[in-house]
């Protein structure tokens, strides 16, 4: 560049009058010129020195988070609820990817059995919710658990936000396994509604005990209940229209119990 | 003052109580509790974080009932419990950013500032970087503290900052400590009797569940002036054998014994031990 500033120019840039391309080549030749740099360090108002100082501080130790926690932003999730759910153990992609590993190879393992492929797997995909919600959230999950229970930020509103991230982050595997291995019908669907019945009654239950007990004693209940009704031959009887009509009665009568009693999560 | 507490009740299941009528003011400066294992300090400083809510008796922090106005306390409250856990995974500023977003500093910018300020004033700012699990136990008990400074807290509760800690950094940490107590209440819980003289402006002494003595570190050493002293036999309330050869025992002095001047953890003991005597006879 061949022009240098004069005091005029110096000034204004320094009380944030000029146009931003003019303040961006004015910032470019700053970075190369000390002289002009010299001219401006005695008009640049403290406070704007500082705030610049503070971005800059901002931009080199800001750290960059974790995959997770990028992903989520990318989807438009705001920082701090990434940096609040990227803090439960069954949110990070290792497990989400184990979750749905396992679905994966209980699918093509029981494929080659007739009928058999579909009742495992419908059996199995709640469970996967089932048990990253009840890590999510609790003092045996959470390391930081009981700084978390002296602050201020709503522990029901955290329990409540990671839940819905295990259910997204693990349907959505659960879903494409299902319809790409098993066929098109939506019985291939029948999970979703056991799956929200489960993971809301462990919610409702670990009021009491310990989340990652009530996701266990759940989902023994439900393998119960599917191997009773499987004793003999395949058979899809937990999933029959009055089966699904229950599981939605469980997940509503679960959700207003949740809301009723939110207060007794802090 | 910002902690009074009186006749405070806390039982644990139907198994005896943990705190039994405890009563104690706390203000500006470094509060020591002391108080053998299984005394209810730590039960204490749960009730104070209101992370617990105590079955009897009646508390105000900060001027405010915590049963009805809990999360103004908690805006203004800063705790680092007993058996702290970290996400190990998070860097130091990932840790205690996550933490001041439990507290509430929604602002992106000026939360940033905030967790660069205390790990700042915690002597971290080299590591801020790093993952937790590879730091050390003294300067991942750093974090904890630097997590409890985060929005300035008026009330800030530390549950045995210093156990395990080699002496230099118990040093750095009582130089730390010093300095939070300048300008607000700092309610500390430990072991080190030496911590209590060197740092505190009062202690408080529980013993199961109650307070067994209140003032300050001078008052509590001149409760043993007088029955502290060194002999060749062993005699008194407790006595042990020096490394001169001489016991050093508390209590009350035979005749003839040479009198020596108390600390305060002579003071401690024969608090300690006198109850335990009254409980037996
Ligand atoms: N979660 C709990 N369930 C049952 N009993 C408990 C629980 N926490 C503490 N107690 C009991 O309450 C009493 C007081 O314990 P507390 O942890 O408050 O003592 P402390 O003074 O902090 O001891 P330490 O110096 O060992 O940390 C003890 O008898 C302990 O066994
Ligand atoms: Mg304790
Ligand atoms: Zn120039």
């Amino acid at each position: 560049m061949t022009w240098h500033m004069d005091g005029g120019l110096a000034t204004r840039y320094a009380d944030g009058d000029l146009d931003a391309t003019l303040a961006a080549s004015v910032e470019a030749h700053l970075l190369a010129c000390a002289r002009c740099r010299g001219l401006l360090a005695p008009q640049a108002p403290r406070a704007r020195l500082d705030r610049l100082w503070d971005e800059i501080a901002e931009a080199v130790d800001s750290p960059v988070p974790g995959p997770f926690e990028r992903l989520l932003r990318l989807v438009g999730v705001r920082d701090h609820t990434a940096r609040l759910l990227g803090a439960a153990y069954s949110l990070h992609l290792s497990w989400i990817s184990a979750g749905a590993l396992a679905l994966l190879f209980a699918v093509l393992a029981a494929r080659e059995t007739t009928g058999w492929g579909l009742v495992g797997f419908l059996a199995l995909a709640p469970i996967v919710p089932v048990a990253g919600v009840g890590l999510a959230y609790g003092r045996g999950a959470d390391p930081a658990y009981e700084i978390g229970l002296a602050a201020p930020y709503s522990a029901f509103k955290v329990v409540l936000m990671r839940a819905a991230a295990v259910l997204v982050t693990s349907a959505l595997p659960a879903l494409v396994i299902g319809f790409a291995l098993l066929g098109q019908s939506w019985t291939v669907a029948a999970w979703l509604l056991p799956a929200l019945a489960l993971t809301s009654l462990s919610l409702v239950l670990s009021r009491w005990f310990e989340p990652a007990h009530c996701a266990l004693a759940v989902s023994i209940l439900w393998l119960a209940g599917i191997a009773g009704t499987n004793l003999r031959e395949p058979s899809l009887a937990m999933f029959s229209t009055v089966g699904q009509l229950g599981y939605l009665t469980i997940t509503v009568v679960s959700g207003v119990l949740l809301v009723a009693r939110r207060k007794e999560f802090s | 003052m910002s902690v009074v507490v009186e006749g405070l009740t806390k039982a644990y299941g139907r198994r005896g109580h943990a705190l039994d009528g405890l009563s104690f003011t706390a203000g500006v400066g470094v509060n020591g509790l002391l108080g053998p294992n299984g005394a209810g300090k730590t039960t204490l400083i749960r009730l104070l974080a209101t992370v617990l809510t105590p079955d009897g008796g009646t508390m105000r922090l900060l001027g405010r009932d915590p049963a009805t106005e809990r999360s103004a306390i908690r805006r203004r409250l800063g705790y680092l419990p007993q058996e702290p856990g970290y996400h190990r995974g998070f860097t130091v500023f990932e840790f205690v950013d996550y933490v001041a977003i439990l507290k509430e500093m929604a602002d992106r910018r000026a939360r940033h500032d905030e967790v660069r300020r205390v790990i700042d004033a915690v002597g971290l700012a080299d590591v801020s970087g790093k993952k937790i699990r590879a730091l050390s136990g003294g300067m991942r008990r750093r974090v904890g503290i630097a997590q409890a400074l985060l929005g300035e807290p008026e009330l800030v509760l530390l549950d045995e900052p210093t156990a395990g800690l080699d002496p230099e950094e118990r040093l750095r940490f009582r130089e730390l400590i010093s300095r939070i107590g300048e300008n607000r209440t700092v309610i500390l819980s430990t072991h080190q009797i030496e911590d209590v003289a060197a740092l505190c402006a009062r202690v408080v002494v529980l013993k199961d569940g109650r307070s067994a003595f209140e003032g300050t570190p001078k008052e509590l050493r001149a409760l043993a002036k007088g029955r502290t002293w060194l002999w060749e036999k062993k005699a008194g309330l407790l006595s042990w054998r020096t490394g001169e050869g001489v016991f050093r025992s508390i209590g009350d002095p035979p005749e003839g014994a040479r009198l020596v001047e108390p600390t305060i953890e002579d003071a401690y003991l024969l608090l300690l031990g006198e109850g335990a005597l009254a409980a037996a006879g």
